[in-house]
């Protein structure tokens, strides 16, 4: 089940991607929908499925991107695993925390990028620095809209089956 | 079990993610591999679509700009329109005027009796009296003659300043001596109920016939003779010497635009130009 909803969920995010590419070609400098994916799966502390999500959705965004394959693949694999050992020493619930959690990944993730290109890239292009902190205000906002509305579903969905346990007793 | 997996996971998945890197690099440039045809095999026309959407939303919205343009313009249109069809109408309105005006004042000229130009202010017949205002300027008299180009209205029967009520013909109240053009015979005329009139005292071996034309007399000391006052419609009763004829008025009160004082003496009656005449 929760691998049809992680896929399910990367599929979305990769349709939404490519979505926002086709209308502004900025839109991967501003946005990367596949990292908020990953770093939302991983937020639940579990190391290895943490691991699987962010190679997976690594790769599927240097498949997005173009390649090549691996540069995001790496970033996002450190990034999701990073993210599922502070989950597992830190429960962050408010708002402001699941905020930073996401534009803190999501800085990791550019900075890796930068140096996964200085190092390995023969020709690589940094991009702008307001873009770099645009991407990742971007990433925390979503990250965030993710959660609050995560946290409503379930909060709806326990209150009828709370409901609904309480009618079959009456 | 997971945390003893974690860790070398992690450092299998990174070195394999960066051995993919490093053998990518060393590829002969311009090439992308299988899984770089693969994806560009399933994101080309995913994207192509995404293009095609985002086009065809581009182009909506432009319509529906060009729509509310299109409206605005045409609703500016409209007003513009509408503004010139009154100023059409309007136009029309003072053309007709003119003609009344030009019409009246032709009659005006072209009759021996001293006639006044008086603009019809209302005609009243809902009040006790058949009757309409004038405005007449200089002012009117009492029991002055009012005629219209198709013949006779009415008197004054009341003034005040420049503004004067006419007692119509066809009051139930109001008489005038009247005659038929042909035959010569006079009689006295009153209005009726109907808003026709009615000739009394006509000799009844006297041979009349529906559409005889019927004129003052000049007898009553109001009305100069010969001025049209209508046509016989028809014989009523009477007496066993007199028949009464039913009589209809020569003039439209309804339309009445224009109507003339006459100030001047009243003329003998060959010299009056007949009312229909004058005012073609």
């Amino acid at each position: 089940m929760r691998a049809v909803s992680i896929g399910l969920g990367f599929l979305l995010a990769a349709l939404l991607q490519l979505a926002g590419v086709t209308v502004w070609p900025e839109f991967a400098l501003a946005f990367d929908l596949i990292l908020v994916a990953v770093v939302f799966f991983a937020r639940d502390g579990r190391a290895v499925a943490a691991l699987l999500v962010g190679s997976a959705g690594g790769l599927l965004a240097d498949a997005l991107g173009g390649g090549p394959f691996g540069l995001h693949g790496f970033a996002d694999t450190l990034v999701a695993y990073t993210t599922a050992r502070v989950a597992q020493q830190l429960v962050v619930e408010r708002s402001s925390g699941v905020l930073l959690v996401f534009t803190l990944a999501s800085t990791l993730q550019q900075a890796l990028l930068a140096a996964l290109g200085l190092l390995f890239l023969p020709s690589v292009q940094l991009p702008a620095a307001p873009w770099m902190v645009a991407r990742a205000l971007s990433t925390g906002v979503a990250g965030l809209l993710l959660a609050v509305g995560q946290r409503a579903a379930t909060r709806r969905l326990l209150a009828r089956r709370e409901r609904r346990r309480t009618g079959w007793r009456g | 079990m997971s945390s003893r997996l974690g860790r070398p996971l992690l450092f299998l998945l990174l070195g394999a993610q960066l051995a993919l890197l490093t053998w990518q690099v060393r590829r002969t440039h311009g090439t992308l591999g299988l899984a770089g045809e693969v994806t560009l095999r399933l994101t080309g026309p995913v994207a192509h679509a995404f293009r095609g959407a985002a086009d065809r939303i581009a182009e909506v919205r432009l319509r529906a700009q060009q729509r509310r343009l299109l409206a605005s313009e045409n609703a500016a249109l409209r007003a513009e329109v509408g503004e010139l069809r009154r100023e059409r109408l309007r136009l029309a309105a003072l053309a007709v005027e003119a003609d009344r005006l030009a019409a009246a004042l032709a009659y005006e000229r072209a009759q021996p009796l001293g006639l006044r130009a008086a603009e019809v202010v209302f005609v009243d017949h809902s009040s006790r009296v058949r009757s309409l205002v004038i405005r007449c300027g200089r002012g009117a008299r009492i029991n002055q003659a009012v005629v219209a180009e198709a013949g006779v209205v009415g008197r004054v029967i009341a003034t005040a300043g420049g503004y004067a009520r006419v007692q119509l013909l066809t009051d139930r109240a109001a008489s005038l001596g009247a005659q038929l053009e042909e035959a010569g015979s006079q009689g006295l005329l009153r209005g009726g109920p109907d808003g026709q009139l009615r000739l009394e005292f006509v000799p009844r071996q006297l041979p009349v016939a529906i559409g005889d034309r019927v004129v003052t007399a000049g007898i009553d000391g109001v009305f100069p003779p010969g001025l049209p006052v209508g046509a016989v419609a028809g014989v009523e009763g009477g007496t066993e010497v007199f028949q009464t004829l039913r009589v209809a008025p020569a003039v439209d009160f309804r339309r009445l635009g224009m109507v003339f004082l006459v100030d001047g003496p009243a003329p003998p009656a060959d010299e009056l130009v007949r009312g229909g005449d004058a005012g073609r």
